[in-house]
């Protein structure tokens, strides 16, 4: 694990453990870690594996695709989107994770049974921003999808405006519009999708509130 | 990569070198309890439970989700290696003088984490102990002591000093307030948390040496030191592996089944099917002679009525072979209609689940009706409903919930040498057992021998037959031992849960705020079959309607056949759902009619002295007797709660509600509950006290400990009595052969009924051993003796050792054993009460619920022992908390289950537990021993109504569904959005 150029880069071969243990870590990440995997999963499964299991831990995964984290994969020239490898692009083994680490703020919120059950919907939010305006924006979720997801269309409507109440408004209808959840015992489709509003803003707020200095 | 290729690895197991051959694909969980370290234990194989978590080069891993060739070369530790030959490893110290052992399935998993823990970080927080210990599961304890039994084991690891671990007590002494009272335990508290329970006595209550006294548990060490003591801790020579081939239809007729191929797989030693078995019928819920009607079971069925259902087993040489053998059993099914829904099922044309001619004693099986109960009491109906001011009625609906204890159902069949069968297995109820499954395998009683040794968690679905009979039959068929052990999936689908209940009350109140009139409509869905169908709609009907005791009071009742996996005894037992309605319906008439909640309940709880309005009507299964409350702490339970709370400051208070900010929403509530000790006029239990050389006493019972530390609890009852201390007192439990006969754990009456025949043997014991010092001292006779300090002590001050006694009665003098044996049953079922409170956080935008705070405030008597009756209390807050907002088995449209693993059906974990408080306000029972009444169900019974009251008062609706689930809770906040 080490930092350089404000990214933070992980041999994707060692456990999932090392990034709860390098203070170095991106904090969201290391946060989500700990509430995802217990101690005995994140000893046993590798990074490489998890990558590759997005349904085990897709609120970790949402905030791996929020991060903006790409990985290099054996075989491949270049790196590549975490997202990439939820579409089944790659075959090949994950060698390492690399994750931005500066200029952004972020904010997640989760629906769930109890305190630390899975979630049954999960948005996880990262903002970079210039003079209060949104510079690039990812906002990804789960429960909404089969697998986690991260909306391109909502970081694209948020670039160039305001984050405030206003904006943020926008924002969460949008996403409340876009989502196509299946429902299931933990929620129906209507419940998901009221969530999937609803979390996005507390998300995006949480954001604005960690960029204001609130 | 062929998975099923042998590899040689080497492995340093517990500081040993190890060469194992092991396929490709074996989990590591396997190749240590192959290699003899037992106290790595199987509870999913899924990972979601951890109780097979190791240590990998000192780090914990859960061993059934690590292949063993994997790991090869490296170091891997098991609790057998915890402890050194002369002293127990500090952490394992501490589990036991804490109370953190209750089962100790999870034990070893638990120790292995925290040992890793303080390892890397010699003084954790509260909050990273739970962090830790968060992979694994534990159904008993409610993690409290766990978490102290860790801050503990720090401490001394630290090398600080640690007083001894127990309770706060204190004397409630007359004209003091309970602020007082409760004064030192909180400033107890701003030492740290989770506090330890507080003993509340009244001040004429006598101390004792022993009782009340928090003794450590008496198979705490083989349990800390992972000793081989449960059932499936044993290997035999020759031992085949059982397996058992479900339903995967809600409802259809089995049209051929051809075990051919499965038989001819080299390494099967047996096949069974419906075409095998002959069809006797039976019911598998473990209760007194005789069970009640329908025997609606057989052991194999040519129909399968839920998904889950017995279709075929067979042994084999490995659990491998036998699962592959049960892929090649080919079954044709006739798929039937099916029900799922209790109230489409007693409709006309519903598909009939049980059309079999040869079930005797079915209500209505053309509706699906098993049972149809009636029954009244008090004044008549009509002059009582006359007196009402008001009357108010809610309908309730409960959820299916699973046991999820972590130990599944094992059992081992064999011969032994003289040809009698041994079944040795988890159950509640070994004796029961016996004489329900000799008709079954063809062999009389005095042919088969139940052994029961420690039990990993049952809560009631260990008092059923649930698989010993296939494992006998695979026995006789092959001749051989056999094994059987659920999977997760199957302890979902096959065995047992709790029933599922639509409540329909109907209370008249005055103005003067009198409930002078109550009526229960009852349906409770049995699933596919009727085991403790109607006794459990019984109790929860005779408890919901006793706790307000209305002069008059009505109870109908349904017991209805369903497609659904069948429910059976649960912690609680029909209670728990019946408390739900009855305590939910009370706080919303309160809410309407402007009262103050808690006077409203006040005035009308029952209260010492009164008679039980329907203990004649509502027995267990049959009528029962009439009863008086002879004692009750229930007022100064609600006093003391209110003042730990601060109830009123909260209640209702807007500023406080708002506390949490946004849209989420703080609430408190509560409930008042009462349950039973024993089953009135039914329940027996024996006990055999025998005196050896030295002065120490074994203690055979047929009383069964699954965990609770009922085997402590009768030896400190023994212990008292004859004046020893209780390491004194050898306790032998629950073998057919060599216990005397005890209806088994169930109905809270180990301590009540079994406690009772302790104490009858123990006094007999005593006067034998005053009798023969008599002999021994020259006097006429042992009147006015004492025995204490292992000595008799004779009026005028002379003393004789125990052992003397023993080796004088046993040697020389008079020669006889002293030894006696008794047995104890009660016409009186004495109700322990309590008082629960709850603090929540509603998110009013997303439905979620999450309850920050919990305190039970319970007499239970006299407290026998205050660490595992708050160890008790502790864990079945848990289990009730999961039965008000997560638990729920749910189910496709076919009657599949769609959360048949314990991740997303979900048990609390360490780390989401919300603060604990344990208080007991201790009363003298006049029928109990030593004034004892039970603890162990009445936990379960009041937390969801008051989680009910908590979620109104944070925001003004009532939910009367559960579990409050976020998306349940969300609709109900929003009505204008459909269902
Ligand atoms: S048995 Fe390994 S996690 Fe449950
Ligand atoms: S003591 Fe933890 S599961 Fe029983």
């Amino acid at each position: 694990m080490c930092s350089a150029n404000d990214i933070w880069h992980a041999d994707a071969t060692a456990p999932i453990q090392r990034i709860t243990d390098d203070p170095n870590s991106p904090q969201l990440l290391r946060r989500l870690t700990l509430e995802t995997f217990s101690w005995q999963m994140r000893n046993e499964t590798s990074i490489q594996k998890a990558l590759r299991s997005p349904r085990t831990a897709p609120r970790w995964m949402a905030a791996l695709l929020a991060l903006g984290a790409t990985v290099t994969v054996e075989g491949e020239a270049t790196e590549m989107a975490v997202a990439h490898l939820l579409e089944r692009r790659t075959q090949g083994e994950v060698v390492a994770l690399h994750i931005p680490t500066s200029g952004m703020v972020w904010g997640e919120a989760c629906v769930r049974r109890t305190p630390a059950d899975d979630p049954i919907v999960a948005v996880v939010a990262t903002v970079a921003l210039e003079n209060g305006v949104v510079r690039q924006a990812r906002l990804a979720l789960t429960g909404v999808w089969a697998e986690p997801v991260r909306l391109a269309s909502a970081g694209a409507l948020l670039a160039g405006r305001l984050l405030d109440e206003a904006t943020i408004h926008t924002i969460a209808r949008a996403v409340e519009n876009e989502v196509t959840p299946q429902g299931d015992f933990l929620g129906s489709a209507e419940y998901r999708r009221a969530m999937a509003a609803v979390l996005t803003r507390r998300a995006l707020a949480q954001c604005m509130h960690f960029a204001t200095g609130e | 990569m062929d998975e099923q290729e042998r590899v040689t690895v080497v492995l340093n197991i517990n500081g040993q070198t190890r060469v194992c051959t092991v396929a490709r694909s074996e989990r590591l969980l396997d190749t240590l309890r192959q290699a003899s370290c037992f106290s790595v234990k199987f509870g999913c194989g899924s990972g979601d439970c951890g109780v097979c978590t190791v240590l990998l080069d000192g780090q914990p891993v859960r061993s059934c989700q690590v292949r063993t060739a994997d790991v090869a070369g490296h170091t891997i530790t098991t609790v057998e290696a915890l402890a050194t030959q002369d002293a127990l490893h500090p952490l394992q110290r501490a589990f036991i003088e804490t109370g953190a052992i209750q089962c100790g399935y999870c034990t070893p998993a638990q120790l292995l984490v925290a040992k890793a823990l303080l390892d890397r970080n010699p003084d954790p927080t509260e909050e990273e102990i739970r962090q830790a210990i968060s992979g694994v599961l534990c159904r008993c304890t409610g993690y409290v002591k766990i978490v102290q039994a860790i801050q503990r084991a720090a401490a001394l690891l630290r090398g600080e000093k640690v007083g001894p671990f127990g309770p706060v007590t204190e004397t409630w002494l007359p004209g003091h307030a309970p602020a007082e009272l409760l004064g030192r335990y909180y400033r107890i508290a701003e030492n740290g948390s989770p506090l330890p329970p507080l003993v509340i006595s009244p001040p004429d209550m006598q101390p004792l040496r022993v009782v009340g006294t928090p003794q450590a548990k008496v198979d705490g060490v083989k349990l800390a030191t992972g000793r081989p003591v449960f059932a499936d801790d044993f290997n035999m020579e020759g031992m085949l592996y059982g397996a058992l081939l479900t339903s995967p239809y809600a409802h259809a007729r089995i049209k051929r089944i051809d075990p051919t191929k499965a038989r001819a797989l080299p390494g099967v030693h047996a096949v069974l099917t419906c075409q095998d078995l002959p069809r006797v019928k039976y019911t598998s819920g473990g209760q007194s002679y005789p069970q009640p009607l329908p025997y609606d079971q057989v052991s194999l069925d040519n129909k399968v009525r839920h998904v889950g259902d017995r279709v075929a087993v067979v042994a084999a040489e490995t659990p491998e072979l036998a699962q592959q053998a049960l892929r090649l059993i080919e079954v044709e099914y006739e798929v039937l209609p099916h029900v799922l829904d209790p109230l489409e099922a007693m409709k006309d044309g519903a598909p009939i689940i049980h059309d079999e001619p040869d079930t005797e004693g079915i209500y209505d099986a053309a509706h699906n009706i098993v049972h149809h109960i009636e029954a009244e009491g008090g004044i008549p109906a009509a002059e009582a409903w006359a007196m009402a001011d008001h009357v108010f009625e809610g309908e309730y609906r409960t959820s299916q919930q699973q046991h999820a204890h972590l130990e599944p159902h094992v059992c081992i069949t064999y011969w032994d040498e003289d040809g009698r069968l041994v079944v040795r297995t988890s159950t509640q109820v070994p004796f029961h057992v016996r004489r329900i499954l000799a008709p079954l395998i063809g062999l009389p009683v005095k042919r088969i021998r139940v052994i029961k040794p420690r039990i990993g968690g049952g809560f009631g679905n260990k008092q059923e037959m649930i698989i010993e009979d296939l494992c006998a039959h695979l026995t006789i068929a092959t001749g051989r031992p056999v094994r059987m052990m659920y999977t997760r999936y199957q302890e979902f689908v096959s065995s047992r849960s709790r029933h599922p209940q639509i409540m329909r009350y109907k209370i008249g109140v005055t103005n003067d705020m009198r409930v002078v009139a109550t009526e229960l409509r009852l349906i409770g869905d049995t699933g596919a079959y009727g085991t403790h169908g109607l006794t459990v709609q019984m109790v929860g009907g005779q408890k919901g309607l006793t706790l307000y005791n209305a002069p008059h009071c009505k109870f109908i009742c349904d017991v209805v056949y369903t497609n659904k996996p069948t429910p059976g005894a649960f912690r609680g037992y029909g209670s728990t759902q019946c408390h739900f309605g009855i305590e939910t319906l009370m706080s919303e008439i309160a809410d309407r009619m402007g009262w103050d909640v808690i006077e409203f309940k006040r005035k009308n709880w029952i209260k010492p002295g009164e008679e039980m309005v329907m203990s004649k009507a509502l027995g267990e299964g049959r009528e029962g007797f009439e009863q008086v409350v002879r004692s009750s702490g229930l007022e100064q339970c609600v006093q003391v709660g209110v003042e730990a709370m601060r109830w009123y400051e909260k209640r209702g208070n807007a500023e406080w509600r708002r506390g949490p900010g946004g849209a989420k929403r703080r609430g408190i509530g509560m409930s008042v509950m009462l349950h039973g000790s024993g089953i009135a006029g039914l329940d027996l239990g024996a006990a055999t006290i025998k005196m050896n050389d030295d002065g120490s006493f074994n203690l055979l019972v047929g009383a069964t400990d699954l965990g609770t530390g009922s085997d402590t609890i009768l030896a400190q009852i023994a212990a008292e009595v004859l004046g020893v201390p209780v390491e004194d007192i050898i306790v032998y439990s629950s073998d057919t052969d060599f216990t005397p006969f005890d209806k088994g754990a169930y109905a809270s009456s180990t301590t009540y009924i079994s406690g009772g025949a302790v104490y009858k043997a123990a006094l007999q014991v005593a006067e034998q051993i005053k009798a023969h010092a008599a002999l021994m001292l020259g006097l006429e006779s042992g009147e006015g003796m004492l025995l204490r300090d292992r000595q008799v002590i004779a009026p005028n001050g002379t003393r004789l050792t125990l052992e003397q006694v023993a080796l004088s009665s046993l040697h020389q003098h008079h020669q006889h054993q002293i030894i006696a044996s008794a047995s104890h049953m009660s016409y009186e079922c004495p109700p322990p009460f309590g008082a629960q409170f709850v603090e929540l956080v509603v998110d009013t935008e997303t439905g979620q619920v999450t309850v920050e705070r919990v305190l039970m405030v319970a007499d239970a008597g006299r407290v026998i022992n205050p660490i595992t009756a708050s160890g008790q209390v502790e864990g079945g807050i848990q289990q009730a908390l999961g039965f008000a907002h997560c638990e729920e088995m749910v189910y496709d449209e076919l009657g599949r289950l769609l959360n048949p693993r314990l991740g997303p059906y979900h048990v609390y974990r360490a780390n989401e537990m919300p603060d604990i408080q344990v208080i007991f306000v201790q009363t003298e029972e006049p029928t109990g021993p030593f004034g004892a009444k039970s603890i162990a169900e009445l936990p379960l019974d009041g937390i969801a109504p008051a989680v009910a009251d908590a979620i109104h008062d944070a925001t003004g609706v009532w939910i009367r569904e559960l579990p409050f689930t976020p998306e349940r809770v969300w609709r109900a906040l929003h009505p204008e959005l459909a269902v």
